[in-house]
């Protein structure tokens, strides 16, 4: 009410003071004025943006993206820029009475205070894409938009000149009148359920004073005034301004009836709306509102921030609806006396018609929980059932007496990580939460629940379909499930003069040492301790001041929330999230002699652009203890957001280190079969460097080898390994001091001047090149000797040599034979894998493939070291018969790739044959290395990639 | 304080539709009743909700699995898991799964699938499925070692040093005892077979050598035998005659009503079988090992198995090392080689290699055994290879188009050579037997 009214008011001022200009010529004032705004900006006398946002117990998730995305979205929607732009006009004008008041102030002063109070209220409601306008695209659309007036604002006094047609439309959209009871917003006082629901804007008086077309001039006639943001009728895309709503469902509305007809809406539906359109006569603008719906339809951001926002969900939720799967906290304590329906559940979601057959047998579930430990002695794990064709798997967790219960499809979660990703939202919850019971038991939490819940089943069951409308590549479920899965986090290693830095910004934050914060200043005692933080660059750790369980936590929770792949697929503008969290390791220690302080924790995590900032604070201990649920303290958010500033001068280098080509080097599974190889001399032969290469190449073979499985018996030295290669052949000629340089990885120079993506691609292209007749037929060729440097310093210059050196290959032979590579430590709790930047550079068909066939794999293998664990530490003598395979140290799988759609009969389709190998290691530090290398590669190199991988961690 | 034992496995029976128990095997200590009761009671109660529970996972490796056959019998078996959870779940559903199939074919075989079906009297086909038994606490023990074929669904056999004459003596044996299905079982593994015998479905080739077995443990020097074929002939009995050549040799036919088990074993045996005498224990010396002595294994084979994916035929072996260096760890036992062995064949076939015996199932199993084997699926490349480094020995599985391989090497030989010890002793196999 409030808020539809304001939002009413600045329409009409905007409009009313600029009623002799047309449209067109309003936008370019907007943007013209919007255009100094910058969302970072933050001046003391505006309240921060988060405020309003604060929920009752002090939790707030703000999320606000950044100028860059709207600029993408807009990019991504070709034609529809003057729509898109008509669109943001809308908001434009209310954002820029909302928070560019400076500009608009110096013209009239008198009306700050109404402004700024405005402005609050319009806070209120949530406009996700648009809260920040293409503010510096605003000259091009604006010549884009003069070429092709809107046609939206059809009852603009220019548009009526040209002639019209009145043509019938039907629009499909999705209502949900529960969302209206759970709104804060109440219906609005004019527009009612057309308003609230609907979002459609119609004003009675208006109709007259606007001047419809003579010959449809109706009192009772629905004519769309207006479009409420964020409503269903603005996110179909299909209503415009001028529009009259003829029927609902096939049941004629008026003016009279609409609130009738839709209050008969019982639940979620979809319902049909037939509109009158005034459709241009003319053919080319008949094409620019095709164009127009088509671009409309794509939405601007991503599902996945729609649904951190909050908005609503059940449009996702129906599209999973037919996917078995169930969340369900059941009571084990059953009062017999009191008989209800339904009593024993505590909590469940979703409500669909599958994960309803789920609920209806959660008889099964209490009934095994209960019987079978005493049978096997055992707490229940998991169960598979088979819903119809579909296999399901459930798995359980106990606490106390409750019963956790999670159903997933087999298709989705293998039965082998479904303990881990059980486990995993077990965990999240209690850090979240404190424990199961608190987080279900407590009524006003239903709706968080839902909403983590939400996330937790869109993320496993349709992850693609949350990040369409993002640039991301589409991600694979095995991987998510891999990666997700391992208990650490993904880690950036920076160049140490970085890393350093970032260290030391980061401490002097922890250190608290700020004016305001420290004791002196007020004489009080200090409101938390900051007891550690980390912080991600582009969904990467690259520095971490958290004990490893309590980062563990921290992560959980933002891999929960899709928080890093947001930071790195989209610039946040902003992102505040404060709450009040239970780290794990700080609520279970119970060391002797030494007691954690008994406080109470509270994450706040900032992001600003790509960096995000975790922080984790305690409060009692030695700060002063928290009483009721504070909300976040504006001083620590904005030293943090200080901090991240500071930070982003070392933007930069971590960028160049992010550009850096990959160390130790990759190779793109593709370049191993040879129809890339054609693509890979085109290549060559259009670049001059490459092409001297590869011309080297070709000069320098002598012969040709076979290269077949472990049966390749010729020892190569690479220059990095060769310390420890002493056979090498000492001989040495003016071929021979060339030979390094055949590979682009011991040639840095050349593959740095042809950028990154070359660099790597030149392994392929000498691969190529040297390939004449058979599969893998390289040259062969001799290699220096290492301990004879003095001749290949006559050919190289000092430089090269030096970055010869430093260039880090793990395989060995004259070209990279390593795909792809996950190492991780979990001491520290971090893992490292190629970027993806430098997967996205090996682009292929295959690679990806390759990537996905990997981490399912890994899945597999990681599956065996954990099974094995809890056997370890017995002897051999001591344990029982039929006890398994025992402890799995190591465990490789060879896979063979063919090209897809191989159409040449004639000859069968060529085949590449690669590892993927897996070893556990205890000593000295616990490890798990997972690497995917092509089969040729020699064994004992092998052992050289696992070795040589330490020199990888940290 | 539980119920069931580590480590042990019991079988429960009961009717589909109204629960009565018919049978329980395995474990000293049967399960109570009650507990019985709510295990059948939770499948019963799901199945009214369209809901098919099929198997349950406990901490610590205990299982148990759910399964109907024909609509009216329902086999649960219960298992306790390992000491400290350190059992393999996934393997051990598989294996679990495999029992329950077997015990299904194994009680039609013996009464039929008719009277298993329609059931009017209770109390007579409890009495009747005494008969099963022996068979079934064979199945469940699993204690044979070297017998394979109850996990792998294929025919444990014996590559016997002079195989054509053996062949041609059971040729015309059979035709003699006017039938096309006979077999040669040496040390319980098939050392011939006519062709007929080979067409047979694998499990039903399986369970006849797991009858066969069982039926030669009795110490009998000949025996009639009513059979029903689970696949073949589940309504219609055969006649299988097995009579013994020599301690630990065998000969089977199966045939109709003549001729009589008397003038068989008067009139044939004698005549087809003394003229191989010596044969027979040329083919008897060959032993466990599986192999002739043509055969030469590299010395760093522990134990193997090796399966034709064509013919459904394996053999295995495990050898034991008498010249084993000091100093080297120790390497496990003979019985420990089995087992890893046969897990080391779950572990690998429900992972990565699909087995391809459910083209011979029926379809009813086979959207069974689709459901389980859901991880294979997920790969978009062809597994080839894979290798499993343990404490006590490495295993190497390869799998081309005809054959399946898995191996055991002690730990002393290095990974990298592991590839070669496997695919040249697949080729050396191959080579001197044909298999």
């Amino acid at each position: 009410m409030a808020t539809a009214n304001a939002r009413k008011c600045i329409d009409t001022n905007v409009c009313g003071g600029k009623t002799e200009e047309d449209g067109v010529e309003m936008h370019g004032c907007d943007c013209e004025s919007t255009s100094s705004f910058n969302s970072s900006d933050y001046s003391d006398d505006l309240e921060p943006e988060w405020l309003d946002d604060i929920q009752k117990n002090g939790e707030l998730f703000y999320l606000e993206l950044s100028e860059g995305e709207e600029e993408a979205a807009l990019a991504n929607a070709n034609q529809g820029v003057a729509t898109n732009h008509v669109r943001f006009s809308e908001k434009e004008a209310e954002i820029l009475t909302e928070q560019n008041k400076n500009q608009r102030c110096a013209s009239r002063t008198k009306g700050e205070p109404t402004l700024k109070r405005l402005a609050r209220i319009l806070r209120r409601k949530r406009r996700p894409s648009q809260r920040k306008p293409g503010a510096k695209d605003g000259g091009k659309e604006n010549s884009a938009l003069s070429s092709a007036p809107a046609s939206i604002l059809k009852n603009q006094p220019g548009q009526r000149q040209a002639v019209t047609v009145q043509q019938l439309k039907e629009v499909c959209v999705y209502l949900n009148p529960k969302r209206l009871a759970g709104s804060s917003a109440p219906l609005c006082e004019g527009g009612g359920l057309l308003e609230a629901l609907l979002g459609v804007v119609h004003r009675a008086s208006w109709s007259r004073g606007l001047g419809d077309p003579p010959e449809v001039r109706q009192e009772d006639r629905l004519t769309v005034h207006g479009l409420i943001p964020n409503s269903p009728a603005i996110k179909c895309g299909q209503i415009l301004i001028g529009d009259v709503l003829v029927a609902v469902d096939d049941v004629d509305v008026s003016s009279e009836n609409i609130e009738r007809v839709l209050s008969c809406i019982p639940g979620p539906t979809q319902v049909r709306l037939l509109l009158e359109t005034l459709a241009p006569a003319d053919d080319s603008r008949a094409e620019h509102t095709s164009s127009v719906r088509k671009t409309k339809a794509s939405p601007p951001v991503s599902q996945l921030v729609r649904l951190l926002w909050g908005e609503d969900t059940a449009e996702l939720q129906m599209s999973i609806a037919h996917v078995p799967h169930i969340v369900m906290f059941l009571s084990l304590k059953l009062d017999s006396a009191s008989p209800q329906e339904e009593e024993e559940i505590l909590y469940q979601y979703p409500a669909s018609e599958a994960s309803g057959q789920l609920k209806g047998v959660r008889g099964i579930f209490l009934t095994l929980c209960d019987m079978l430990e005493n049978v096997t002695g055992g707490r229940i794990l998991s169960s598979s059932l088979l819903l119809g064709k579909q296999l399901v798997h459930v798995g359980y967790w106990k606490e106390s007496n409750n019963l956790l219960v999670i159903g997933l499809p087999a298709e989705r979660v293998p039965l082998l990580c479904l303990q881990t990703v059980v486990g995993d939202v077990v965990r999240t919850l209690k850090v979240m939460y404190g424990s199961l019971d608190r987080a279900f038991c407590q009524a006003d939490h239903a709706p968080r629940l839902d909403h983590f819940f939400c996330l937790f089943f869109q993320q496993l069951i349709q992850p693609s379909r949350l990040r369409d409308g993002s640039s991301a590549p589409p991600t694979d479920v095995s991987g998510t499930l891999f990666l997700d899965g391992l208990p650490a986090v993904r880690w950036l290693t920076l160049p140490p003069e970085i890393k350093m830095e970032v260290d030391t910004v980061l401490s002097d934050f922890e250190s608290s040492d700020f004016g305001e914060m420290s004791e002196d200043f007020f004489g009080l005692r200090r409101l938390y301790v900051i007891l550690g933080s980390c912080l991600f660059y582009k969904s990467y750790l690259i520095a971490n001041h958290l004990p490893k369980e309590d980062l563990l936590d921290v992560c959980l929770y933002c891999q929960h929330y899709c928080l890093l792949p947001l930071a790195s697929e989209q610039r946040v503008g902003q992102l505040v999230i404060w709450r009040e969290v239970f780290p794990q390791q700080r609520a279970s220690t119970n060391n002797p002699g030494y007691s954690q302080p008994q406080g109470r924790h509270f994450l706040l995590i900032v992001g600003l652009r790509h960096f995000m900032q975790c922080v984790l604070l305690e409060a009692g201990g030695c700060a002063s203890a928290a009483l009721g649920s504070p909300g976040p303290d504006c001083v620590y958010v904005d030293q943090v957001k200080a901090t991240l500033l500071q930070l982003e001068v070392l933007q930069a280098g971590v960028e160049e280190r992010l550009n850096a080509p990959p160390a130790p080097c990759l190779s793109c599974a593709d370049w191993f079969l040879p129809a890339a190889r054609d693509r890979l001399d085109s290549l060559a032969s259009s670049s001059p460097v490459f092409s001297k290469l590869a011309g080297a190449v070709r000069g320098s073979s002598g012969g040709s080898r076979g290269r077949s499985l472990f049966g390749e018996r010729a020892r190569r030295s690479s220059p990095q390994r060769s310390q420890s290669d002493s056979g090498s052949e000492g001989q040495m000629d003016a071929g021979t001091s060339l030979a390094p340089g055949l590979s682009p990885h011991s040639t840095p120079d050349s593959g740095r001047k042809l950028g990154g993506r070359r660099d790597s691609l030149g392994s392929g292209g000498s691969e190529g090149s040297g390939g004449s007749g058979g599969l893998f037929k390289i040259p062969r060729m001799k290699h220096p000797n290492p301990f004879f440097l003095g001749t290949l310093k006559k050919t190289l210059t000092e430089r090269e040599t030096e970055e010869m050196y430093n260039t880090m290959k793990l395989t060995s032979g004259a070209e990279n034979t390593l795909f792809h590579y996950v190492v991780m430590e979990s001491v520290q709790g971090i893992f490292i894998a190629p970027t993806h930047r430098e997967e996205a550079q090996l682009s292929g068909s295959i690679h990806p493939q390759l990537i996905r066939n990997f981490h399912h794999c890994c899945l597999s293998i990681r599956a065996a070291f954990q099974q094995s664990l809890p056997a370890r530490g017995r002897r051999a003598a001591d344990r029982p018969q039929g006890w398994g395979l025992g402890p799995v140290k190591e465990h490789g799988v060879l896979f063979q790739c063919k090209p897809e759609n191989w159409t040449d009969q004639r000859k069968p389709a060529p085949t590449m044959t690669y590892w993927v190998i897996g070893r556990m290691l205890l000593e000295p530090v616990p490890q798990e290395f997972y690497v995917c290398f092509h089969d040729s590669v020699a064994e004992v190199p092998v052992e050289m990639a696992f070795r040589l991988s330490f020199g990888l961690a940290l | 304080m539980m119920m069931l034992q580590h480590g042990s496995t019991q079988l429960l029976c009961l009717t589909a539709s109204s629960g009565v128990p018919l049978f329980t095997r395995g474990a000293s200590k049967q399960l109570p009743f009650s507990v019985i009761g709510s295990l059948n009671g939770v499948h019963m109660f799901g199945a009214g909700h369209g809901v098919v529970l099929s198997s349950c996972e406990t901490e610590g490796g205990g299982k148990v699995v759910w399964r109907v056959f024909q609509d009216s019998m329902m086999l649960i078996v219960v298992s306790g898991g390992g000491q400290d959870g350190a059992g393999d779940s996934k393997e051990d559903e598989v294996r679990l799964q495999r029992l329950l199939e077997n015990v299904w074919s194994c009680m039609v075989l013996v009464l039929g699938q008719d009277e298993l079906t329609n059931v009017r009297n209770v109390e007579r086909l409890k009495r009747d499925l005494r008969s099963c038994f022996s068979l079934i606490d064979q199945l469940l023990e699993d204690r044979q070692e070297g017998i394979l074929g109850n996990l792998t669904h294929c025919a444990d056999s014996l590559l016997p040093p002079n195989p054509t004459l053996l062949q041609e003596a059971l040729d015309g044996f059979t035709q003699a005892a006017d039938s096309e299905f006979g077999c040669l079982i040496v040390h319980g593994r098939i050392a011939a077979a006519t062709e007929k015998w080979w067409r047979l479905a694998p499990p039903e080739v399986v369970l006849l050598s797991a009858l066969i077995r069982s039926l030669s443990a009795s110490g009998s020097a000949s025996c009639d035998y009513p059979v029903f074929l689970p696949q073949g002939s589940p309504t219609v009995a055969h006649r299988l005659l097995r009579f013994q050549l020599l301690p630990g040799a065998d000969v089977c036919v199966l045939c109709g009503p003549t001729p009589s088990l008397h003038s068989a074993e008067s009139g044939m045996v004698g005549r087809f079988w003394t003229p191989l005498v010596e044969t027979l224990r040329d083919c008897l010396a060959v032993g466990e090992h599986s192999l002739p002595r043509s055969v030469s294994l590299r010395p760093d084979v522990l134990a193997l198995l090796l399966i034709n994916r064509e013919t459904r035929r394996s053999v295995s072996c495990v050898r034991t090392s008498t010249n084993r260096p000091l100093g080297d760890p120790p390497l496990p036992s003979k019985a420990r080689c089995w087992e890893i062995l046969k897990l080391f064949y779950i572990f690998s076939t429900t992972r990565y290699f699909n087995q391809e015996e459910t083209l011979c199932v029926s379809p009813e199993e086979r959207a069974q055994r689709a459901n389980t084997d859901d991880f294979v699926l997920g790969f978009s490349h062809q597994p080839l290879q894979c290798y499993l480094v343990t404490e006590e020995c490495k295993s190497y599985g390869l799998q081309t188009p005809q054959h399946q391989l898995f191996l055991l090497a002690p730990l002393s030989v290095p990974t990298f050579a592991l590839r070669t010890v496997a695919t040249q002793t697949l080729s050396d196999i191959v080579g001197a037997t044909g298999f």
